[in-house]
């Protein structure tokens, strides 16, 4: 059993095609119909993944011989479940707005699938020219969704949001385009093959700042403490199904970037600030929790918690040690997982509260509703990372990992692990318990939410039960990206703990 | 004499087209000095032709003259079609552009 | 008969020359027929003679297309090699593309349908002579025959004060830097002895100094005069203004072929004539590209006039062009072709909508008159769209490619700096493409879109212009643009082997 990756990748953009062109009642329907068909041919995937095969699945021909750029597609134990997670998440996301009748459906549903196909290619591209077209391209469907269909301010949001996200982008174009330049031999052919460009040898220097530019795509993207300016905005003014994307989906991305890209080409400068990027994630651990502590407004109480959660996913990566690199792996899908039916009963919650989106004008909603309250309930276990969920399993291997290079940011970052239980269990208690707020209308889930949001909860708990099932199929790939960084972080760990990087 | 003598003349006569077409703000001179850059142009293409004794900078010289005539005569119309709406023809009160 | 004998009368290559020939004939042609009357004659003979006249020249130059370092003709003083004929095609497109904006053009009225499209020719016979100049002489001569037709286009539309300023504004600054590059020139002859552009390569280093100061000065005047030309900072105040006053179908020529020519004539100067220099010129030419990048992209933060914002755009997209052109190499000489291309059909995008949107609407060009275009006619939003995310270089579609492309080449040439900047522009250039893209689908008073779609504007007092249909050439431009648009960007490759065979026509780079 194959599967065609190129069918996979351009499945969403081909309905949203033809949903631009179908009358809008239809187009809801047929956004849909593909999200479940990319859903099914990712658990395909999975089914005939091997896990012991490395590159599998792979599309491979010229794109642009003149550049050396291939249009490839790959699929690895390090992509493979986000692609699952993806395809996943889209269903829930076009079920809700489907019900949710958008004003110009043709548009919002070509825009969705322009946005699927965009984020599916930047999964599993394998050529890093076309990770940045994908990676780039995710930003136009995103800034029209926002745009055109958010709330207040989404202008001034969206607006901002693009110029933060391309501002890194850009720059990793141009890092990109130098990391193949220079790492081109004398009279060799220039390429942007991954695996090729991992072979090749780039000069410290060079590689120093590719390094950052990189790194600045990625940490806005995901987004982390000193760049998530965009974020308060973007996230209050996001219409639902796309924020729970823009949150669960695209914020991988950079991540996955990490992972995919930055440790396996520029290895040498992965080392040499690998305690830099750790001291930002656990800033942005410690940052966002407080922050997520002390906020009234459900979006943002998510958000900030996201901040995180995101910074658990970089200090894993980067401490370059594969049960930490393990760990982020798999505290990417969980956060994914997670994240969806916690906005999307956060948005139950503030219908309930009359539309307000503030924390203080709710509580007491568990009252009629103990469905609602236990899926929450079982939804903030897991975001807190209780042990039995799967985000305790990731959490622990980014520990251990931490733990093995780098103890101090490690005991630090553990802290981080407490506060997500301080402000998720006063998110659960001041929405759902407390006293009752002015407007609130303590009444269960509705049967369009429940359908959204109850597969994902399922998910998560058998993801808990049954942690094996994704990393006995992640664990070779993604060992091995970061094995070459982290030997070369190794011997000089210890000396380099104690000069301040540069 | 010496036919850098002419060349700095060049260099003078061209300098003195640049500065009235900066300064002065009648269409009528501003055109009179760019045909003093380009007569600038013209001696120096003169001189060096006679400095590298060959006849191409005096070709060139001929075929400046001929393309100069052309601007001036589109410069002069343009001038009375604005001048025939009653236009102001001060070019700095030609202010409808700006921002 | 010995006389005769004596004088040697150049071998003229009739074949290489026929595009242009037929351009010159094609022209006078319009304008005898401009001579008849009849509304008929006057709205569909005329543009469809010149439109015939420049399908004709494109399809001689796609005959006598020959890749390599093709010899020069009329006794070196023009060479129709790929870089002349890939550039020509560019014009040939840019002047059908404003045959098809002009067809509803006041000016063309008030200025006469011969004489209008007679001196569109002969501006893109000009193109193609500054293009192909192997020689300072045709390279002067081109560069007035493209200027001083467009002077006149500038000013065509007699009846309105802002085109006939806009003509005399352009005919002072264009002669400044026609006069500019004729003492460039003369310098330059005067260090080397050369009219001849192969022979002032194989001049430099050996009877005249790299560092030549006469040579320098040379240089730097004629490049100064160049630049006025191209728009590249700091010779670029001129750009708003007459852009903004031409009438609309020339400025979107002027942004797009005139631009063009400039750089064929920088690539085939610095690149073929003065390669040898490129240290000395290279740092300069890369600083005038950095301020040009720069000044082009803030300047276009704060305009509402939609002309002026593609002015100053263009400038940004000059800076950019410039640094294919300061590596000196055969990869930058390929990636400003390729840029060129690109360039063309994004912009010709841009100006036929804002062509076809300032006809029906009292607000003229102002970012206003785009307001909620895309619930009013997605036909012409969609394509504003797309050339605004190529401008700024949105992957999947040209502009992506084409910088994509620059980079390479300025990394590639030791000027990661300079791709470097490439990429901050355009960063820049974000706050005013998105406003604009915002304007059409985000404006906060656009009718909410339940119901069948308003086709017209109450500005417009519901005239039928307001009605897309009603101006089927424009929305044609648009949408061809567009869709090559998107084509560009995700199947590159045919361009990209063109742009490698134009790499070939200039050897010893």
């Amino acid at each position: 059993m194959s599967v065609n990756l190129s069918i996979l990748v351009f499945l969403p953009l081909l309905a949203g095609l033809l949903c631009a062109v179908v009358p809008g009642s239809a187009a809801r329907w047929i956004g849909l119909a593909a999200s479940v068909l990319v859903l099914a041919l990712s658990v395909m995937l999975v089914a005939a993944f091997d896990p012991d095969a490395g590159l599998q699945f792979v599309t491979d021909v010229a794109w642009i011989p003149e550049l050396g750029v291939r249009y490839s597609l790959g699929v690895d134990g390090l992509n493979l479940f986000l692609v699952l997670m993806t395809a996943l998440l889209w269903v829930p996301a076009t079920f809700v707005s489907a019900h949710a009748g958008y004003t110009r459906p043709r548009l919002f549903y070509f825009q969705l699938g322009l946005a699927e196909t965009a984020v599916l290619g930047a999964f599993l591209a394998q050529d890093l020219a076309l990770f940045v077209v994908f990676f780039d391209l995710m930003l136009v469907p995103f800034y029209f969704l926002i745009g055109a269909w958010g709330g207040a301010d989404r202008v001034q949001a969206t607006t901002r949001f693009v110029i933060y996200t391309l501002v890194g982008s850009l720059l990793m174009l141009a890092g990109a385009v130098a990391l193949g330049v220079l790492s081109t031999p004398d009279g060799g052919q220039i390429s942007f093959d991954l695996a090729e460009l991992a072979r090749r040898d780039l000069p410290a220097g060079s590689q120093a700042w590719i390094f950052w530019m990189f790194a600045l795509a990625f940490f806005v993207k995901a987004p982390l403490f000193p760049l998530h300016g965009w974020m308060p905005d973007a996230y209050r003014s996001s219409p639902v199904p796309v924020l729970v994307l823009l949150s669960a989906v695209l914020s991988k991305v950079g991540a996955y970037g990490f992972l995919r890209i930055v440790l396996p080409l520029l290895p040498d400068a992965s080392a040499r600030f690998a305690e830099l990027v750790i001291l930002i994630a656990v800033v942005s651990i410690l940052y966002g929790s407080v922050l997520a502590f002390s906020q009234d407004e459900v979006r943002l109480v998510v958000g900030y918690s996201s901040i995180a959660q995101l910074g658990f996913i970089t200090l894993g990566i980067f401490s370059l040690d594969p049960k930490g690199a393990q760990g982020a792996v798999m505290q990417m899908v969980n956060h994914g997982l997670v994240v969806v039916p916690l906005f999307l009963l956060a948005a139950v919650l503030v219908h309930r509260a009359g539309g307000s989106e503030s924390l203080a004008r709710m509580g007491g909603i568990a009252f009629r509703a103990p469905v609602l309250a236990a899926l929450l309930l079982v939804v903030s276990l897991a975001t807190l990372a209780m042990p039995g969920s799967p985000n305790f399993v990731g959490e622990l291997l980014i520990l251990f990992g931490v733990f093995e290079t780098h103890i101090v940011y490690g005991l630090v970052a553990s802290a981080g692990v407490v506060l997500a239980a301080v402000y998720m269990i006063r998110f659960f208690q001041r929405a759902m318990h407390n006293r009752v707020g002015p407007s609130v209308e303590s009444r269960d889930i509705g049967r369009v939410d429940f359908a959204a949001v109850a597969p994902l909860v399922l998910v998560i708990v058998a993801l808990g039960v049954y942690p094996q099932f994704l990393l006995g199929r992640t664990e070779a790939a993604t060992v091995a990206k970061v094995q070459e960084a982290g030997r070369l972080a190794e011997p000089p760990a210890a000396a380099t703990a104690k000069e301040p990087v540069r | 004499m010496s036919p850098v003598w002419f060349v700095a003349l060049s260099a003078v006569i061209f300098c003195i087209g640049v500065g009235g077409v900066l300064m002065r703000r009648n269409p009528l001179v501003v055109l009179l000095c760019l045909e003093l850059m380009l007569n600038g142009g013209n001696l120096a293409l003169i001189s060096f032709a006679r400095m590298h004794g060959t006849g191409d900078g005096q070709i060139f010289a001929l075929i400046v003259m001929v393309v100069a005539a052309c601007e001036v005569v589109v410069g002069l119309g343009l001038i009375v079609a604005m001048y025939r709406r009653r236009l102001a023809i001060d070019v700095d009160s030609m202010s409808e552009l700006r921002g | 008969m010995s006389l005769i004998a004596q004088v040697q009368a150049p071998t003229v290559d009739f074949r290489g020359l026929s595009p242009l020939i037929a351009l010159v004939v094609g022209a006078n042609v319009v304008l005898l027929a401009g001579l008849l009357r009849g509304a008929g004659v006057q709205r569909v003979l005329v543009p469809l003679l010149a439109a015939v006249t420049l399908i004709v020249a494109g399809a001689l130059s796609v005959a006598i297309w020959e890749t390599g370092d093709v010899e020069p003709l009329v006794q070196s003083a023009l060479a129709m090699d790929t870089l002349t004929l890939s550039m020509s095609l560019l014009f040939y497109l840019a002047g059908l593309a404003t045959i098809a904006l002009s067809l509803r053009s006041s000016a063309v009225g008030e200025a006469g349908a011969g004489e209008y499209y007679t001196l569109l020719l002969a501006s893109i016979s000009g193109m193609v002579v500054l293009a192909a100049a192997e020689n300072l002489i045709t390279l002067f001569v081109g560069l007035e025959l493209l200027s001083i037709p467009l002077y006149v286009l500038c000013g065509s539309a007699v009846r309105e004060r802002a085109s006939l300023e806009s003509g005399l504004k352009y005919l002072v600054i264009g002669s400044v830097g026609s006069a500019t590059v004729l003492y460039g020139l003369a310098l330059i002859y005067g260090a080397t002895g050369q009219t001849d552009l192969g022979r002032i390569a194989a001049a430099i280093g050996e009877q005249v100094e790299v560092g030549d100061p006469l040579l320098l000065t040379g240089i730097a005047l004629t490049a100064s005069g160049l630049a006025f030309k191209a728009s590249v900072a700091p010779f670029h105040q001129w750009t708003p203004d007459v852009y903004q006053g031409a009438p609309t179908p020339i400025t979107a020529f002027m942004a797009v072929a005139t631009k063009t020519a400039a750089f064929a004539v920088f690539l085939r100067l610095f690149d073929a004539a003065l390669s040898t220099n490129q240290v000395e010129w290279g740092p300069a030419l890369a600083a005038l590209a950095l301020a040009t990048i720069l000044i082009g992209n803030v300047g276009a933060i704060g305009q509402r006039s939609l002309k002026r914002l593609l002015a100053w755009s263009g400038v940004a997209q000059a800076g950019y062009l410039l640094a294919g052109v300061v590596v000196g190499t055969r990869l930058g000489l390929q990636a400003t072709a390729f840029y060129l291309a690109t360039y063309l059909v994004m912009n010709m995008a841009a100006f036929a909508v804002v062509i076809a949107s300032e006809r029906v609407s009292e607000r003229g060009d102002d970012i206003s008159s785009v307001e909620g275009l895309g619930a009013r006619s997605p036909v012409l939003a969609w394509p504003l769209t797309i050339a605004m995310l190529g401008l700024a270089g949105f992957p999947a579609t040209a502009g992506f490619m084409g910088k994509f492309y620059l980079i390479d080449a300025a990394v590639d040439g030791q000027y990661a700096w300079l791709g470097v900047t490439i990429v901050v522009g355009s960063m820049i250039s974000l706050v005013y493409y998105l406003r604009v893209v915002a304007a059409m689908w985000m404006a906060p008073d656009a009718p909410p879109l339940a119901g069948p779609v308003r086709r017209m504007s109450p500005a417009s007092g519901g005239s039928p212009e307001a009605d897309p249909r009603a101006q089927p050439e424009t929305v044609a431009v648009a949408l061809v643009c567009a869709a090559l648009t998107i084509a560009i960007g995700i199947f590159p490759s045919p361009l990209f082997d063109l742009a490698v065979q134009v790499g070939t026509s200039i050897s010893g780079i």
